[in-house]
């Protein structure tokens, strides 16, 4: 089972957010974007330990941007939609009344807070207003708690005491496992076992030292309260009474020699995930639950970014989306590229400012559509690079790391500071753009994007790199905007959308755009041999005479990347061709 | 820790586990693990044997969050149902659902389901009042008909034709075409005023059912086990119902009921349904073998009147006995005779029978209006369940009942239950707890309720009252709940002055819900399910039961009418006849008493 779709009306930072879905979920976005606030709406919906007095929202939970004084058609809406439970005759009981869709099954839980229907005037005070929850698409049909408990959400806020909360029994993850052990243990087997603990416990209070301790405690009580008031106290190892033995039990680590106090927060924390892995598996097991949300804030506090990919990996590639008895669905709200770099790619969420800045908007990749092959292409290559695409605001994709050095500096030299506008500069590394033109574009995560691909001309003076562009044109067009249209006029439009296409290669664009200077100094810097040097120092001289081959031999010589690295030191303003700064420029006034 | 149960096993439901053990009939029923038909005659303990299987269910077979849903033939059953699982402390919580066939449809599939399955309704459902149908089906009657024929004579088979003429596209569909044009016109009319009738909720329900697939698989996860009670009342869409659920969709069927006495053949009912269910081979069928009701005379007495021989064995107490008494002068002396001498002596002859262990049953309103003055005359105070009652009981007016019974005393010894009394409130207004509205509108009921605690006021005062400080705007609120609202007014304006109840106190009005002091009156229909110490059932002429133009059919459901009648007896039965009748026009015919009466007369006698 999973949530496919959650939409949510004037809720603190969302004005209108509609979030697909597909299974767990990695949401990123810059702080104060709303990413505790979208799990908090999945909250008001699913989590039974939120009291209904959490539930009756405040005025200041009305998104900012509604006129105040608020009127009574102003409502805050929350509605999940939940798919591929009709495998499971649990959820399927919990959910079938409140269908909204038959194909796919699709049931709907929303959860209102409006101004009371009985008012009869504008709302004024808090206790104008109510919250209420319904199912399906009929708000007579309320819900009651039996939806949250049977399918909750779990929180484990940022601010998480993982230690404390697996010594705390009440609040231990260990509780239920320890409890389901101790319904399986023989009655006889138990008994013995406390048997043996009193034992000991008795011989350690035989101990006159002890036994001095013990008595001195309780003399000490029954001055200070008297006979009456005093309780009778003794030292032990845990409570003898057979039922409450195991709850005495505790973790140790390192072989037992140190208890869980001991543990680096890391690793307390990881343990923490454990147990909780575990006990979630277990309630559902056990039919008290019929589907675990768990939400994980910032889940990689205090995690070393290799335990950060092992541990989430785990969490997330867990099948949700795909097998209606997997017990659990994973929200993680994060800002690490490492975590990131092991979510499936169909998991991104991205909140991020409405153009007009009132607001928070979502985008997901949960309805992307690519072929299998591609997911699999895309993720192993983003498991680098895409943390950091998927943190920008903009970005401009090229074939390689020549231009990933040097765009940078070209923009610098422009003032184009990209760190600043959160622009990023990802090689495809070669020509197939089209899959990261999918995920970043309007069916993806909608960001600003550029294409800059090279010229590369043939003999005959045709340039492949035109034929790239105006083959990656329809999936940012309808036929008929290129209709009846020669190819230098498509050629144009691709650039209006955002794809650019050099004349020649990068290097040779550059040298011929006026950088002749700086690119011949850094190939004298580095070429191996004194020949290519002398070549250089020629070019230099007298530019017109470049031998493009030649030259671009001896750049890759020198190795394109470590060349670029160099030469993007050197790299003056106003030397770079009018495709590359169109394309800073075009992504640059697109990024919010 | 474990699954959560729906419910967990009571002190009661043990005891009651126990007693079943002496009845190998319910033992097999309690034990069944399939689907299971329980043929229950009269007085064989069926509604114990079925209250005790469904709290079974809920313990041992459902788990939260799934559901057992009880169908059964009326709402009294459904209250009844109620009332006995309360008694064995079961209560099942969200898992449990009972009620009528309507009700089930229109809540459980037709409300959730009809949009998404493609029908079109209004957005805001009506319910068509009894007058609306009426004016519809007179208009559908002259627009398909004729202006000049009389809607009644067509009402009835029009009915009948909808419920059981099923497939619109099947051929048999236009097997009469006037009536099936009939049909179709109503259903026309009744949408165009954005209105559902009763019939729409079960075809309707019926139809969804049978054409989705998805359907069927919700209602199976929702309801793993279906439990239908009075099995031959419910028709062919019920039947084609539990085919559907139970035998395509995999849901589990338990089912209780007796094809002897399906008397309810002009609403579709048929026995052979049941018949045919029993015999299946995927159910396991059990017959319960004794009658714990009616001394043995009467069980005797009953089998000669059905004309087929159950073998039922008598548990009643004492021997049973069943008289025949003569009254010449016609309906009236018959009253007049049960009134003046039946009802004292009875009273009179039997150690602790109350009035309201009497129960005179007849044929129709008619008879009813007769033997209500003439109880009225001697000083009866009567509970009078016909078309000719004051008021229908409707859910609404039997929970106004309670609140008069609370209101007259009933709050000192805590019967009715005042938590069970805001849960049928809540209920019937679909009222969810965290709703502000509900808890000021629970404020006013309760303080309400707290300042009329007064037996002896005017019924009419206070239902004013009560309609002015709550009921009057949570009732206009709920388009949904105009037949009560309808109800309500009805009810006031008849406790009014020169209404039919004007005498009415608030604790009279209480006692309707059962009191020991209340004559009852039934028509036989409506004495189905109810049980008496002594019987009168008056009006035994031939030529109105078995009617004078009965064909085969029509006889054999008489028949069953007339055992009905005989089987709500205990210790006494009472057949009173004059052997003649009289038509509308005042014209006599003498055709004598009953062949029924004859027969088990005739029979009776031979034996001794």
């Amino acid at each position: 089972m999973r949530i496919s779709k959650v939409r949510i009306t004037n809720f603190r930072n969302f004005r209108e957010l509609d979030l697909d879905l597909a299974g767990n979920a990695v949401i990123v976005g810059e702080n104060k974007i709303g990413k505790t606030n979208l799990l908090h709406a999945l909250r008001l919906v699913l989590d039974p330990t939120l009291p209904d007095s959490a539930r009756q929202l405040r005025n200041e939970d009305f998104w900012d941007g509604l006129a105040r004084p608020l009127t009574r058609t102003d409502k805050i809406t929350i509605a999940v939609d939940l798919t591929g439970f009709e495998e499971n005759e649990n959820q399927f009981a919990l959910l079938g009344e409140h269908l909204v869709e038959p194909e796919p099954m699709t049931s709907r839980l929303t959860y209102v807070f409006q101004p009371l229907e009985i008012l009869e005037s504008e709302p004024t005070k808090e206790s104008d207003y109510e919250f209420f929850m319904y199912g399906g698409d009929r708000p007579e049909n309320r819900l009651g708690f039996d939806v949250r408990r049977g399918l909750p959400l779990d929180l484990l806020p940022a601010l998480r005491d993982a230690e404390g909360d697996i010594a705390n029994w009440r609040r231990s993850p260990l509780r239920p496992l320890l409890d389901a052990v101790a319904g399986r243990l023989d009655r006889q087997q138990l008994a013995n076992l406390a048997e043996s603990i009193s034992e000991a416990t008795r011989m350690v209070a035989e101990n006159h030292e002890v036994r001095d301790l013990v008595d001195g405690i309780n003399d000490r009580l029954r001055d200070m309260v008297g006979p009456a008031h005093a309780v009778e106290t003794s030292l032990g190892f845990s409570p003898t009474d057979p039922e409450r033995l195991l709850r005495a039990l505790r973790l140790f680590i390192d072989g037992g020699k140190r208890d869980i106090g001991a543990a680096s927060l890391g690793s307390a924390n990881v343990l923490y995930l454990t147990l909780k892995a575990l006990e979630l598996d277990h309630l559902v097991a056990e039919g008290q639950r019929h589907h675990t949300f768990l939400a994980i804030e910032e889940p990689e506090a205090h995690l070393h970014p290799h335990l950060q990919r092992l541990v989430y990996r785990d969490f997330l590639r867990s099948p949700a989306s795909e097998d209606a008895d997997w017990p659990v669905t994973t929200f993680l709200t994060t800002h690490s590229p490492h975590i990131v770099s092991v979510a499936p790619l169909n998991s991104i969420v991205l909140l991020r400012k409405t153009e007009d800045g009132q607001a928070s908007e979502g985008v997901s990749t949960a309805r992307l559509e690519l072929e299998p092959p591609i997911v699999w292409d895309l993720e192993r290559y983003l498991d680098v690079t895409r943390g950091e695409m998927l943190f920008a605001k903009g970005v401009i994709l090229v074939e390689g790391e020549a231009e990933r050095f040097l765009l940078p500096s070209i923009a610098k030299g422009a003032g184009v500071d990209f760190d600043e506008f959160g622009i990023s500069v990802c090689s495809v590394a070669g020509t197939n753009f089209a899959p990261y033109l999918t995920l970043l574009g309007e069916r993806g995560l909608r960001l600003p994007v550029a294409v800059i691909t090279d010229g590369d001309p043939l003999e005959d003076g045709v340039r492949l790199g035109e034929a790239r562009v105006l083959e990656l044109l329809p999936m940012l067009l309808s036929p008929a905007d290129l209709a009846d249209r020669t190819r230098t006029q498509q050629i144009a439009i691709a650039q209006s959308r955002g794809l650019f296409v050099g004349e020649h290669t990068c290097e040779v664009d550059l040298f011929r755009a006026g950088a002749h200077h700086e690119i011949c100094e850094t190939l004298i810097e580095l070429a191996p041999g004194n020949t290519a040097r002398a070549r250089a120092e020629a070019w230099g001289a007298n530019p017109a005479t470049l031998d493009s081959v030649q030259f671009l031999k001896d750049i890759t010589t020198i190795g394109k990347g470590r060349f670029a690295q160099r030469l993007s030191l050197r790299i003056v303003a106003g030397h770079a061709p009018a495709y590359m700064t169109n394309a800073i420029e075009y992504v640059r006034t697109r990024c919010r | 820790m474990s699954v959560r149960a729906a419910a967990r096993p009571t002190p009661a439901y043990r005891q009651a586990v126990e007693e079943l053990k002496a009845n190998p009939g319910q033992w097999q029923a309690y034990n069944a693990s399939g689907h299971c038909v329980v043929l229950a005659g009269p007085g064989s303990g069926k509604t114990k044997t079925l209250t005790v299987k469904i709290a079974k269910l809920l313990i041992e077979t459902i788990r939260e969050p799934r559901g057992l849903a009880c169908i059964t033939y009326g709402a009294e059953c459904a209250r009844e149902m109620k009332g006995r699982l309360d008694r064995l402390g079961i209560y099942g919580s969200g898992s449990l659902i009972i009620g009528t066939v309507h009700s089930f449809c229109l809540k459980q599939v037709v409300i959730p389901y009809a949009t998404l399955g493609g029908i079109k309704l209004p957005p805001e459902l009506r319910v068509a009042l009894p007058s609306e149908q009426e004016a519809l089906f007179a208009r559908a009657v002259a627009l398909e008909i004729s202006a000049d024929e009389p809607p009644w004579r067509w009402r009835t088979q029009a009915e009948e034709y909808r419920r059981t003429h099923l497939d619109r596209l099947a051929a048999n569909w236009q097997e009469d075409e006037q009536l099936a044009a009939l049909v179709v016109r109503y259903e026309r009319l009744l949408r165009q005023e954005g209105m559902i009738d009763f019939d729409d909720m079960v075809l309707i329900g019926l139809r969804l059912i049978e054409s989705h697939r998805w359907v069927r698989r919700a209602l199976r996860a929702r309801f793993p086990v279906i439990v239908v009670d009075e099995y031959q009342d419910l028709g062919v869409p019920l039947h084609r119902i539990v085919q559907s659920l139970c035998f395509r969709g995999g849901a589990r069927l338990f089912a209780v009921g007796d094809p002897d006495q399906s008397i309810y053949g002009f609403t579709g009912a048929r026995p052979e349904l049941l018949h045919e269910l029993a015999n299946s081979p995927l159910v396991e069928s059990v017959r319960l073998p004794f009658n714990y009701r009616s001394g043995p005379t009467i069980v005797r007495a009953s089998e000669i009147a059905l004309g087929e021989e159950r073998g039922y064995e008598s548990r009643g107490a004492g021997i049973g006995t069943v008289d025949f008494h003569e009254r010449p002068q016609g309906l009236k002396d018959q009253a007049d005779y049960i009134c003046g001498e039946l009802i004292p002596s009875a009273l009179a002859r039997i150690e602790g029978l109350r009035l309201g262990h009497i129960a005179v049953l007849y044929l129709d309103k008619n008879d009813g209006d007769v033997i209500a003055r003439m109880a009225q005359d001697h000083g009866f105070a009567t509970m009078r369940v016909d078309k000719g009652a004051p008021y229908p009981k409707t859910p609404l007016m039997r929970w106004l009942e309670d609140c008069g019974a609370w209101c007259a005393g009933g709050w000192r010894t805590g019967n009715p239950r005042l938590s069970s009394m805001l849960a049928t409130w809540a209920s019937i207004l679909k009222i969810r707890p965290t709703n502000k509205r509900a808890q000021q509108q629970k404020v006013q009921l309760l303080g309400f309720l707290l300042s009329h605690r007064i037996p002896d006021l005017a019924l009419h005062g206070w239902l004013v009252a009560f309609q002015e400080e709550c009921l009057g705007r949570v009732l206009d609120a709920d388009a949904t709940l105009r037949d009560e609202r309808e109800a309500l007014s009805n009810l006031i304006e008849i406790s009014g002055a020169d209404g039919q109840i004007a005498q009415w106190t608030v604790a009279g009005f209480g006692g309707q819900g059962g009191s020991p002091d209340h004559l009852n009156l039934n028509t036989l229909h409506s004495a189905k399910g109810l049980e008496f110490p002594v019987v009168i059932i008056m009006g035994m002429e031939q030529g109105r039961i078995p009617r004078w133009d009965a064909g085969d059919l029509t006889k054999r459901e008489q028949r069953r009418l007339f055992y009905v009648g005989l089987t709500r007896a205990k210790a006494e039965v009472h057949l009173t006849y004059c052997g003649w009748t009289e038509n509308r026009y005042g014209k006599r015919f003498s055709r004598g008493p009953s062949e029924f009466l004859e027969e088990v007369r005739n029979r009776l006698n031979e034996a001794r």
